[in-house]
């Protein structure tokens, strides 16, 4: 290996393997290495194909991990103390302001990233089978769908913690639209909050869900999901690769194997996507895969960072069950629902339609439901696995863009175009001032 | 391809390092510091190098554990409990007048009386005239916006926070001046205050919790707030609700600034009894407790239950009946005392021994006359003893 002697060769710190060998071993030999594979394709490291979408979201569980085990050591979860600890954290603490707002920020961007990912790999067919033996993607996609909702469940969670009117009242309208649910909606509101009203026994309920229980399952889920992601041959876009190449080629298919200490059973993935020409289409993935890994978690850090400094978490007064507050709204990510139970919500004839249980409740659902079957239903040719807006998939594509459109608009709307009393006001239209006391 | 992976890694490296400088530098540079420094600076040229090192930095807090309350302001205000600084400028000066001797400031804290958010750290938050703090700094600014005369009027609401079962508080004039106009009027004629009054308006013993959006403005020109509402309400309630019946008593702005902040400190509080004069717990007896307690004063044996003997004792013989009787009773204490300790009671009262040597040492202190009076009662007692007997 050439030995680099320059104070800022040093400093820049990049380390180049002198042989194949050498960039193999470091995978195999390193404990925080070992998850990768020793090779990949130039294709999953292309920005354009995953957008690191899922990466990014990992990166923002652990940025939210991290800060979140230093909100633990300062937040007193009950009724008396709870906002006082986050008033403390805001003005008294060193850095709590930071810590805490790094915390939302990061909440927030892994809400809009985890969903953003869900139509990448959509769009890219990302969740289906191709030819090589093992594979189980549409597991992996429901997989990715409760990952999806687990991290709503955390936000929403962890939205109640501050116990100020803002918390109060977005869980008070998010557990309402939940118990429009028929049967189990009044159980599950009850089992949820540990009684009728939102008090101690929720905060407390809510906290345990937040700081245990849900990141527990994320965690569990998401190394399922990696696991997977490995057994399915890697990316989608691998596949799409052979597919494509085995039609013009014909060279030999080499066996290799890269698997983890031989310790699954049959073949290397590698062995079973049958990946020809490999020696073009691939790189080693210490240093490659590491290096961008590296760049997309500094870039994602620093984004956080910044965004945490630009945009101060809000902390309005404290929960006031006599007060409510004018308009009060769900946490952003929900309030496509509330829209939805406000256009739900009329009359027709002497019939009332119900929104909270058609809007709140049947409608999304539904479309959980959809979502789990898409994988099933999809009889696109697998030549479209692995590709961005493939032509046979236009169908396809646009139905599902149309959904998501259809959520976004919602959720525009209930966020920036529903003032006080729920009133609708275009962006050019101010809202009316509120009252105050003095 | 990683060229340009470079460039990115170094440009988020770099607003790393910004984000990360930054919060070093807020947290090396406060805005508080350099009011302690220019604190420290005014202490050196008043009082001398020798004040000056007296003076302690960093964030500085009056936590009321029964309150409740954070107060931060000193980390600025260090000079409130300093004497000299009266004519030194804020937010250094001395406290004002000598209120702090009766509301000391580790027992009251600030915000309970002067309102705004102590939580905060810096000027504009902490003086509370920021979006979700409904108790803004209750001084000049808020003063001068609804144009009332008296410096400490706003303030004096808070007073009546505690002070609100006080016909009168000293100090609170502007108040004061509500609380005769709500006797003069006979405002309880229709509503209820504190639990005492009529029903035909709105009990008004909590309102002044009432949330800002409860009110209805349309008719209200000007700043929608609920006190200035209030003003406009007492000044011409049918101008605000048509259908009141609510007579326009033509209160002049100033009482109806003064009714305003009187009805608005009516707010419901966790407060320790000990923080509101006029309260007191108190285990108290029941009347027919009170009422035998009240015979035995004028009894022929009131000097025993106002010296606290019959607590243990009764003296039957004197109408005494003690409730616990844990001593005998007293009206054969002539020949008990001789029979138990073989001295007469006169010695024994003045060298008492055993249980009454601690009791008359302590709780029960009598005077060379009042052991004589005792005696002499006592001899009397047993000589009604004595005429009873017989009869049986």
């Amino acid at each position: 290996m050439e030995t680099k002697h320059s104070a800022w060769e040093k400093i820049r710190w990049t380390w180049q393997p002198a042989s194949e060998r050498e960039a193999g071993d470091s995978v195999v030999r390193n404990f925080l290495l070992h998850w990768f594979p020793a090779k990949v394709t130039r294709a999953s490291l292309s920005w354009n194909y995953s957008f690191w979408l899922g990466t990014v979201s990992a990166i923002l569980f652990t940025i939210l991990t991290i800060t979140g085990v230093v909100l633990m050591f300062l937040y007193v979860p009950s009724v008396e103390r709870a906002y006082l600890s986050i008033k403390d954290l805001e003005y008294a603490v060193t850095f709590g302001w930071f810590i805490r707002g790094l915390h939302r920020i990061s909440a927030h961007l892994m809400v809009a990233v985890v969903f953003l990912h869900m139509i990448r790999v959509f769009l890219t067919a990302a969740y289906r089978n191709t030819l090589a033996a093992g594979q189980n993607r549409p597991l992996n996609w429901i997989v990715g769908v409760l990952l999806l909702l687990a991290t709503l469940l955390l936000s929403f969670t962890g939205y109640l913690l501050p116990w100020d009117q803002l918390a109060y009242w977005a869980i008070t309208v998010g557990t309402n639209i939940a118990s429009a649910a028929p049967v189990a909606g009044e159980p599950i509101r009850f089992l949820l909050l540990g009684g009728h009203t939102i008090d101690q026994s929720a905060l407390i309920r809510f906290y345990v869900l937040h700081c245990f229980f849900l990141p527990l399952v994320v965690l569990l889920l998401f190394s399922y999901h990696m696991w997977r992601v490995r057994k399915d041959g890697g990316l989608a876009c691998v596949d799409h690769l052979a597919i494509s190449q085995k039609a013009v080629s014909t060279a030999p298919i080499r066996s290799k194997t890269y698997s983890l200490l031989g310790i699954t059973s049959g073949s290397s993935v590698h062995v079973e996507t049958a990946l020809v020409a490999e020696d073009e289409l691939t790189v080693q993935s210490s240093p490659n895969l590491t290096r961008r890994l590296l760049m997309v978690a500094m870039v994602t850090v620093a984004a956080a960072a910044l965004l945490a400094f630009l945009v101060p978490a809000p902390l309005e007064e404290p929960a006031n069950a006599s007060v409510t507050p004018n308009p009060a709204k769900a946490p952003w990510y929900f309030l496509w629902l509330q829209e939805l139970v406000t256009d739900t919500t009329f009359r027709i004839g002497g019939i009332t339609i119900n929104g909270a249980l058609v809007g709140g409740v049947l409608l999304p659902a539904l479309l959980v439901l959809w979502l789990v079957i898409l994988p099933y239903v999809d009889s696109s040719p697998i030549s479209t696995v692995g590709t961005w807006w493939a032509a046979e998939r236009r169908k396809h594509s646009l139905i599902f863009l149309i959904v998501i459109l259809a959520i976004l608009v919602l959720t525009v709307v209930g966020t920036f175009m529903r003032g006080p009393y729920w009133n609708f006001y275009w962006p050019w239209e101010t809202w009316p001032e509120m009252p105050r006391r003095f | 391809m990683y060229r340009k992976d470079l460039i990115w890694l170094y440009a988020s490296g770099i607003v790393v390092l910004l984000v990360t400088g930054f919060l070093i530098w807020s947290f090396l540079e406060p805005e508080w510091s350099e009011y302690q420094t220019d604190f420290r600076d005014l202490v050196m040229e008043k009082f001398g190098p020798q004040r000056a090192t007296q003076v302690s930095g960093g964030l500085k807090q009056i936590w009321v554990r029964e309150l409740g309350t954070v107060d931060r302001c000193v980390t600025c205000h260090q000079g409130i409990e300093w004497i000299g600084l009266d004519n030194a400028p804020n937010p250094f000066k001395t406290h004002t007048g000598g209120i702090l001797q009766k509301h000391p400031v580790a027992q009251f804290g600030c915000t309970p009386c002067h309102g705004g958010q102590g939580y905060a750290t810096d000027t504009e938050t902490a003086h509370g005239f920021v979006e979700f703090w409904d108790e803004p700094l209750l001084g000049k600014r808020l003063s001068e916006l609804y144009l009332v005369r008296t410096r400490s009027a706003m303030l004096q609401m808070n007073c009546n926070a505690c002070h609100r079962y006080e016909r009168q508080t000293k100090g609170a004039d502007f108040i004061n001046r509500a609380k005769d106009l709500v006797q003069e009027k006979g405002c309880r004629a229709c509503h209820t205050i504190n639990g005492r009054g009529g029903v035909i308006g709105p009990d008004l013993t909590e309102v002044g919790g009432k949330s800002p959006e409860q009110y209805d403005y349309s008719r209200i020109s000007g700043v929608q707030t609920a006190f200035a509402w209030h003003v406009a309400h007492f000044q011409d309630p049918k101008s605000l609700v048509p259908e009141t019946v609510m007579p326009n008593f033509n209160f002049s702005s100033s009482d109806a600034q003064a009714l305003s902040l009187l009805v608005l400190s009516w707010k419901k509080r966790q407060l320790p009894t000990r923080y509101v004069p006029g309260v007191q717990l108190a285990d108290r007896p029941t009347p027919e407790e009170a009422e035998k307690e009240r015979q035995m004063m004028t009894g022929e044996g009131a000097f025993f239950v106002r010296k606290g003997c019959f607590i243990c004792h009764s003296i039957s013989t004197l109408g005494i009946e003690s409730a616990a009787k844990i001593g005998p009773d007293l009206a054969v204490a002539v020949t008990d005392v001789q029979s138990r300790f073989g001295r007469t009671l006169e010695d024994f009262l003045n060298n008492p021994t055993g249980t009454m040597s601690v009791v008359l040492s302590t709780q029960i202190q009598l005077t060379a006359d009042e052991r004589k009076e005792a005696l002499d009662k006592l001899k009397i007692a047993y000589q009604k003893t004595l005429e009873q007997k017989p009869k049986k």
